[in-house]
């Protein structure tokens, strides 16, 4: 029974990070915003399933919290705000396609070496979760760096979070409820003002290319 | 006892000997079906490969001895390789069944025919060959890692063991490692093959062929035996795909009823990885060949984490 547990735990974490490689391929803002819905339901997967293993039952809280905001509302918003400021695809990403999924490899290999000695002295059932959820949350970050646009970047930055997220789960069976429910709160403020400043950025430059905010003229 | 393996081993080598030319068949009839046309019958490549044994050859005055060589080397070792595949049960008739060593008989035949390609002397031909070698310089590294993980899991290299073994290993064999490699063997066997997304099997003289422009110079019996030993090509990644990454119902038992059970789900995962083949293909247009290194990062990616994934879970 554990076995068949741990063996459905595995292959969501490795889906979850397979999610995040598959957003470095992708240059459309859509595909993007699905990679990222798919990503948060297998977490919110992982949440029940652990919570069901370890009987903690505030987890199922908050894996329906997690579909209810990270599934519904926010793909949501970021599908209206793409709509309202008309931008389809990335532009040309600072970093090709395959080099960035060799430096995503790399920065999986990185992450199992760092973690590793941690992995070694725990025995929840979860352990294995830790080194993949690093590689999540650095490949988010990769993403904010390598591409320009700024709802990409909104992109990258809810990927890390779930990278974090899953870091909770793995190792400590999740947070307090009430704390859990702090960061929902406030990762849904801040896709929403991130939203609104985008379309801001939009209004105000014409372009939504963050790599002219460090002109001070246009 | 040794003598009914010796038995069942060849036959089934030569029964993927015969079938070669139906597999490709059956992909161009599930092809025309899923597009709605009524398509060729099934022994069409039959017919195609009698009519060409019938003609004339005609050789390029540049050409050298290479040019008629290199069908010869390309069949016998592609032909090689299918003795070294475990079908129904999982001794095989050639020498041992090691994946390492059939890959690189199989670069052999595809080093032959990029070699040919150049002999003509036609402007097609080089460029057909160019292309073909940049992608299998992309290719290697993806299916040589997606084998890796397969021997990794398995403890052998030997695909008849790693058959055995990952049919007997119950559903907790079912993991990260043999999802993940067996994806990216999916992509590495379209690129093989020269099937969609990387190469439209059914062009001919257009300027984006890449197969299609290396046999081009090639008529008669020549291109009898490059046509029949690329569509055994394909049969030979479809059974390592199906056999290797998802053996189960193979056999280990020598009692018919046993084999009969293995040659059901053999033809039965066959037929499914053709209709998948043929559903993908009407459903995608061919990829810009400078956007293939991406499909095929993928593809390496895939496999790279296919190996991490035995390692760190």
């Amino acid at each position: 029974m554990t076995e068949i547990m741990m063996n459905s735990l595995n292959i969501l974490a490795v889906g979850i990070l397979l999610a995040s490689l598959m957003a470095m391929t992708t240059p459309r803002m859509g595909q993007l915003i699905r990679i990222f819905t798919l990503q948060s339901l297998m977490l919110a997967g992982m949440a029940a399933l652990v919570g069901y293993q370890t009987g903690s039952e505030h987890l199922y809280i908050i894996a329906s919290i997690i579909v209810l905001l990270k599934v519904f509302i926010i793909p949501r918003f970021l599908n209206y705000s793409i709509e309202r400021i008309k931008v389809k695809r990335e532009l040309e990403p600072l970093l090709g396609i395959p080099g960035s999924l060799l430096l995503s490899a790399a920065i999986v290999v990185l992450a199992y070496f760092v973690t590793e000695p941690v992995i070694s002295l725990t025995e929840v059932i979860t352990r294995n979760c830790l080194a993949i959820s690093l590689a999540v949350t650095l490949i988010g970050l990769l993403l904010m760096i390598t591409r320009r646009k700024a709802m990409t970047e909104v992109i990258g930055l809810l990927m890390m979070e779930n990278g974090l997220f899953l870091a909770v789960i793995s190792t400590s069976h999740g947070m307090p409820l009430i704390v859990e429910m702090g960061i929902f709160f406030d990762v849904l403020v801040a896709v929403i003002i991130m939203g609104m400043f985008a379309f801001r950025i939009n209004e105000t430059f014409e372009t939504s290319d963050t790599s002219i905010l460090k002109r001070l003229r246009y | 006892m040794d003598y009914s393996l010796f038995i069942i081993s060849t036959l089934q080598f030569l029964a993927l000997l015969v079938s070669a030319p139906a597999v490709v068949g059956l992909i161009r009839l599930l092809k025309a079906r899923a597009q709605g046309r009524r398509g060729a019958s099934l022994l069409q490549p039959y017919r195609d490969l009698r009519k060409l044994w019938r003609k004339d050859e005609q050789v390029s005055e540049d050409a050298s001895w290479l040019f008629r060589v290199a069908p010869l080397i390309s069949a016998a070792s592609v032909i090689l390789t299918t003795s070294m595949l475990p079908v129904l049960h999982v001794t095989v008739l050639g020498p041992g069944s090691d994946m390492i060593l059939a890959i690189y008989i199989l670069m052999l035949s595809r080093a032959m025919l990029v070699l040919s390609s150049l002999e003509g002397g036609s402007v097609f031909g080089g460029m057909g060959g160019s292309r073909d070698s940049m992608i299998s310089v992309l290719i290697e590294p993806a299916l040589l890692l997606s084998i890796f993980s397969l021997a990794a899991l398995a403890g052998s290299t030997e695909l008849s063991s790693t058959a055995q073994f990952i049919s007997q290993g119950g559903y907790l064999i079912i993991g990260p490692t043999l999802i993940l490699a067996a994806a990216s063997f999916c992509i590495t066997t379209l690129a093989e093959n020269a099937r969609l997304p990387f190469d439209n099997p059914a062009t001919h003289l257009e300027l984006t062929m890449v197969h299609e422009a290396m046999v081009l110079e090639y008529s008669g019996r020549s291109l009898a035996l490059m046509e029949y030993s690329s569509w055994l090509k394909l049969t030979v990644f479809i059974t390592i795909l199906v056999n290797g990454f998802l053996p189960w119902g193979i056999s280990s038992a020598l009692d018919p009823l046993s084999l009969a059970l293995a040659s059901l789900a053999f033809i039965f995962k066959l037929i499914l990885a053709l209709g998948l083949i043929a559903l993908l293909e009407s459903q995608m247009a061919k990829m810009r060949l400078f956007r293939l290194p991406n499909l095929l990062t993928t593809s390496f990616t895939l496999a790279l984490l296919a190996l991490m994934a035995f390692y760190i879970l």
